[in-house]
């Protein structure tokens, strides 16, 4: 946490500044006491502004989930990787010996999960040294302090960049207006599950800051080198200039801290290791009318990695820390012109810098420079018929140029009765190690392995992506159904070549193949406060199985869960979710790891009331049934129940 | 712009006419607290439909509210009041003729009368600015069939109505979720307990609650919680409120030709202050969209104007 103890305070002290300089002296402005016809003859500032209003689910082009701040609250999950679980096609990881539990969207490929952005109120959160993995960036608020995740299943390039190849998870942090006041959460539980949370939100009208710093603390998955803890810290400010203008501060880190390898294993043995990533981001944004506005937003995160232990047979240190670090730059204008044409269009650039000597056998930092514009166009060519065409032209210093367009249609065949097609591609540039990677030890100065060395042969995947979607609302029969039919062709996948092990890991473009297959969502409320929320999604990897490399296992055949929560009488919430996953490979491992995943969760959570103090006691247990496997075969998830505490003023 | 700069013509033709005049010809007064485009499109509405009535523009005198004292005797038949200054004005002054306050809200009529220890009357009597509650939860039952509990937010000014919009409410079958913001006091929380509980946030004029610093917040957690607000001015509907309900200032000139036609020809004021007889709506047709809302303001005026038994 060294960087956020630097970082902090700076943060507070420019707040400080900026309300010294008048930032908030417009909530103290006087307002007129008294009622008068200025009240009902006067002009207010626009507020919901063009970009403020977000498409309608069935107006997206593509698949979007959400998992709102109650669905989070009642999954009784524990961070934002376990959630995903509930959302169709993906499949998710609890171990942390890649640095932190995983999610991936059709296929969990391999250790990593390169394939799909996160973004974390705006920024990309992925982790530039982990081969683009998200595994941390999932892990970089509370969960308590999330309005919404937005899942965009599907790949987004178009609007998103590279790393949305296959989706994008949207995560939104709550509004400091809702997190005024004192908040704070306990959790304790079987298999040493020790969390601890607490959030001061305080301000005015036009300036108000939240601090939140939290622990997430367990031992991990039976067999596994356990003590996980991360620690949170995330301050946010929004501050308001005047009524066209705010602008929004942003800074925190996270530090995980795991206990990583196997007994007996010289090449993993048991270790602590650490990952520390802290950020800083601002976004302003100015309303230039009742139809036009126009964002900047600034961002900078870096990261650390220690990761070090002595091997056993020969005296030298396998190491593979190191650090990264990006710097974000984007402007983004959006307008309208007239009801039936909304564009947003803009420009971004970013640095990406990993050092490591021990992965790059140099000193020197690899720099990759991306310069993106992008922009989407959303027309409605009739009442019922909404095209979104949208490209983003991208600029890799190290791969060159590529375009990823996206053409979608959305037609409201009835009321509540939307259909959807539509293509787009996408390129996904290998990331600095998939590129650049060299890793050698040295014995009293001379070189004794060379255990990866990437040749540089290789040039982005590309994927082309086909979809037929439909939304479908029942109000009478209080039923939603969403569905998703696609083909993702990927060319040129990007895999370690593992078929000599005497030589040198290199990465190459080894395949094309695709995905298809089709999921659903169908989320039914048959009776008063409940409501039933049934996933299913059927995957095909068309891939080969060389080598003991087990691409069509890297997604179940039919993977499915069944969520249901009941509101009962005393405000008591009860919560059952239910996963059945069919075979497929351990994200950690190869072909010989295959297997089915069932996990039973239920929760029980009671409303408290001390004074003017809100809360609820809530008791969770997950996987209710047999241990099963995670990451490794000998690496268990198994049952576990614990309580939380949660207090508000 | 062309509105206005027609505004201005007929505002400066009034007030050379008035200078031209002889004062004391002019049957009809009009005392206007302010020169803005609100107040000029009352006049002009005002004048326009008592010319068409048959009044001279001889009969007519514009002044300010700030000229009144200077103004020699004047013997009008009717003062009409523009503006509570314009209304305190001339309840400060003994006429002895009915005074007509228009373009002033309901609590700012009543501060004039409390004010200058006077009464409601035929001699000096409103049509108010603000719309009734009852309509106003017509209106919302109108737009918005699904809305069982409606949001308020009462303010130091505001409150006084708290308890005749919860009875009306209750009569047309919907519920009041309401909370109170104090005097200097935040509407966070305040705001926070009215969204967790309503489907609709309907705006009440107060100064203390809804002015344009706060509008932002109140306005992005409405949205957030998806609960949209029913204002009472199209300028909020401009600034992303779903709908208002409202009366123009050109509706309100219009009656007030109407009354004051009736007072010329020897009818006396109503001494119960009316509310305004036509009223207009205003959608956002955007954050309608966006709440996947289909909503027609003229077929929601027409619809609202039938039920009051308008034709």
């Amino acid at each position: 946490m060294r960087q956020i103890k630097i970082r902090m305070p700076l943060v507070k002290r420019r707040a400080c500044l900026l309300v010294s300089l008048g930032w908030v002296q417009l909530a103290f402005a006087q307002s007129p006491e008294v009622v008068s016809e200025k009240d009902f003859l006067e002009d207010m500032p626009i507020v919901l502004s063009v970009s403020r209003l977000p498409q309608r689910l069935d107006e997206t082009p593509g698949a979007v989930t959400i998992l709102d701040r109650n669905m989070i609250r009642l999954s009784g999950a524990r961070d934002v990787a376990d959630l995903l679980r509930l959302v169709p096609g993906f499949q998710t990881s609890m171990s942390f010996e890649n640095v932190a539990p995983l999610a991936s969207y059709h296929g969990g490929f391999d250790g990593y999960s390169n394939r799909v952005q996160v973004l974390v109120d705006g920024r990309s959160a992925f982790s530039p040294y982990f081969i683009g993995s998200i595994g941390p960036g999932l892990q970089t608020v509370a969960l308590v302090d999330i309005e919404r995740i937005e899942v965009l299943r599907g790949s987004n390039s178009a609007a998103y960049g590279a790393r949305a190849f296959l989706g994008v998870i949207n995560i939104v942090t709550r509004d400091t207006l809702d997190t005024m006041g004192l908040q704070a959460s306990l959790t304790g539980g079987e298999i040493g599950i020790r969390d601890a949370q607490a959030r001061i939100g305080w301000g005015q009208q036009d300036a108000r800051f939240r601090l939140t710093a939290d622990r997430r603390a367990d031992d991990g998955l039976a067999g596994a080198n356990g003590h996980n803890q991360i620690n949170r810290v995330n301050l946010r400010a929004d501050l308001r200039a005047d009524a066209r203008t705010e602008l929004q501060l942003r800074a925190g880190g996270y530090s995980i801290n795991s206990g990583k390898g196997q007994s007996g294993r010289v090449d993993d043995p048991l270790r602590d290791a650490s990952f520390d990533s802290s950020y800083l981001q601002a976004d302003w944004r100015r309303t230039l009318g009742a139809d036009s506005d126009v964002a900047v937003s600034v961002s900078h995160t870096q990261e650390v990695y220690r990761d070090t232990f002595p091997y056993a047979l020969v005296p030298v240190d396998i190491d593979g820390s190191g650090t990264s670090s990006s710097d974000n730059i984007s402007v983004q204008h959006t307008f309208r012109t007239g009801p039936a044409l909304r564009v947003v269009w803009g420009g971004e650039f970013r640095r990406e810098k990993v050092t490591s000597k021990p992965l790059y056998n140099t000193d020197a930092a690899l720099v990759t420079d991306f310069t993106r514009l992008f922009g989407n166009a959303e027309w409605r060519l009739s009442p019922n018929l909404l095209l979104n065409a949208g490209a983003m032209a991208e600029n890799s210093s190290v791969t060159g140029d590529s375009i990823s367009p996206r053409l979608m249609l959305n037609w409201h065949v009835a009321d509540g009765q939307t259909l959807r097609a539509g293509v787009s591609k996408a390129y996904r540039p290998p990331s600095s190690y998939e590129k650049s990677s060299d890793v050698r030890y040295f014995l009293n100065g001379k070189e004794i392995a060379n255990t990866t060395r990437a040749s540089g042969n290789v040039v982005p995947e590309n994927v082309l992506v086909r979809e037929l979607g439909y939304l479908g609302d029942f109000p009478r029969w209080g039923l939603n159904l969403d569905v998703r039919l696609f083909h993702e062709q990927i060319n040129g996948f990007v895999r370690q070549l593992n078929a000599n092990p005497s030589a040198p890991k290199d990465y190459a473009n080894t395949e094309d193949f695709p995905i298809h297959g089709l999921e659903y969502q169908l989320k039914f409320r048959p009776w008063r406060d409940s409501q039933f929320i049934v996933n299913q999604s059927f995957t095909e990897i068309d891939a080969s199985v060389a080598n003991g490399v087990a691409t069509p296992y890297a997604a179940p055949k039919l993977a499915s869960t069944i969520t249901f929560f009941q509101k009962l009488p005393g405000g008591i919430d009860f919560s059952l979710m239910h996963q059945d996953s069919g075979t497929r490979t351990l994200q950690g491992s190869g072909l010989s790891s295959r297997v089915a995943t069932t996990r039973t969760d239920v929760r029980l959570a009671m409303p408290l009331r001390v004074g003017s103090s809100r809360g609820e006691v809530a008791l969770v247990v997950q996987n209710l049934g047999a241990p099963y496997d995670d990451f490794a075969s000998n690496f268990q998830f198994q049952r576990r129940a614990f309580v939380t505490l949660r207090v508000e003023n | 712009m062309h509105a206005i700069l027609r505004s201005l013509i007929v505002a400066i033709g009034l007030g050379l006419f008035a200078a031209i005049c002889s004062h004391a010809a002019a049957s009809v007064v009009l005392v206007s607290s302010e020169r803005s485009p609100a107040y000029i499109e009352a006049v002009e509405a005002l004048v326009g439909e008592l010319e068409r009535a048959g009044l001279l523009r001889s009969d007519v005198l514009q002044l300010m509210a700030s000229e009144v004292a200077s103004v020699g005797a004047l013997a009008p038949k009717i003062y009409v009041a523009l503006g509570s200054e314009a209304a305190d004005v001339l309840a400060k002054t003994e006429q002895k003729v009915p005074v007509l306050c228009i373009l002033l809200p309901r609590s700012s009529f009543e501060r004039v009368l409390q004010g200058n220890g006077r009464k409601t009357s035929a001699q000096f009597s409103a049509v108010f600015l603000d719309q009734p509650i009852a309509r106003q939860l017509d209106f919302i039952h109108l737009a918005l069939p699904a809305v069982q509990q409606v949001g308020v937010l009462w303010g130091p000014e505001s409150q006084s109505q708290a308890a005749a919009m919860k009875i009306l409410a209750q009569a047309s079958g919907l519920e009041v979720v309401d909370a109170t913001v104090g005097r200097d006091q935040l509407a966070f929380s305040s705001l926070k307990q009215v969204l967790e509980k309503s489907d609709v946030l309907l705006a009440v004029a107060d100064p203390q609650v809804y002015n344009s610093s706060s509008i932002q917040n109140i306005l992005l957690a409405s949205f957030r919680a998806k609960v949209p607000m029913v204002a009472f001015s199209p300028a909020y509907v401009r600034a992303g409120a779903l709908l208002a309900l409202y009366v123009t200032p050109s509706q309100v000139g219009q009656q007030a030709a109407v009354i004051a036609r009736g007072v010329l020809q020897g009818k006396a004021l109503s001494v119960t202050p009316l509310y305004s007889q036509d009223f207009s709506i205003s959608v956002n047709e955007h954050v309608a969209r966006s709440l996947g809302l289909s909503l027609d303001a003229e077929s929601l005026r027409t619809r609202l104007r039938r039920r009051e038994g308008a034709p």
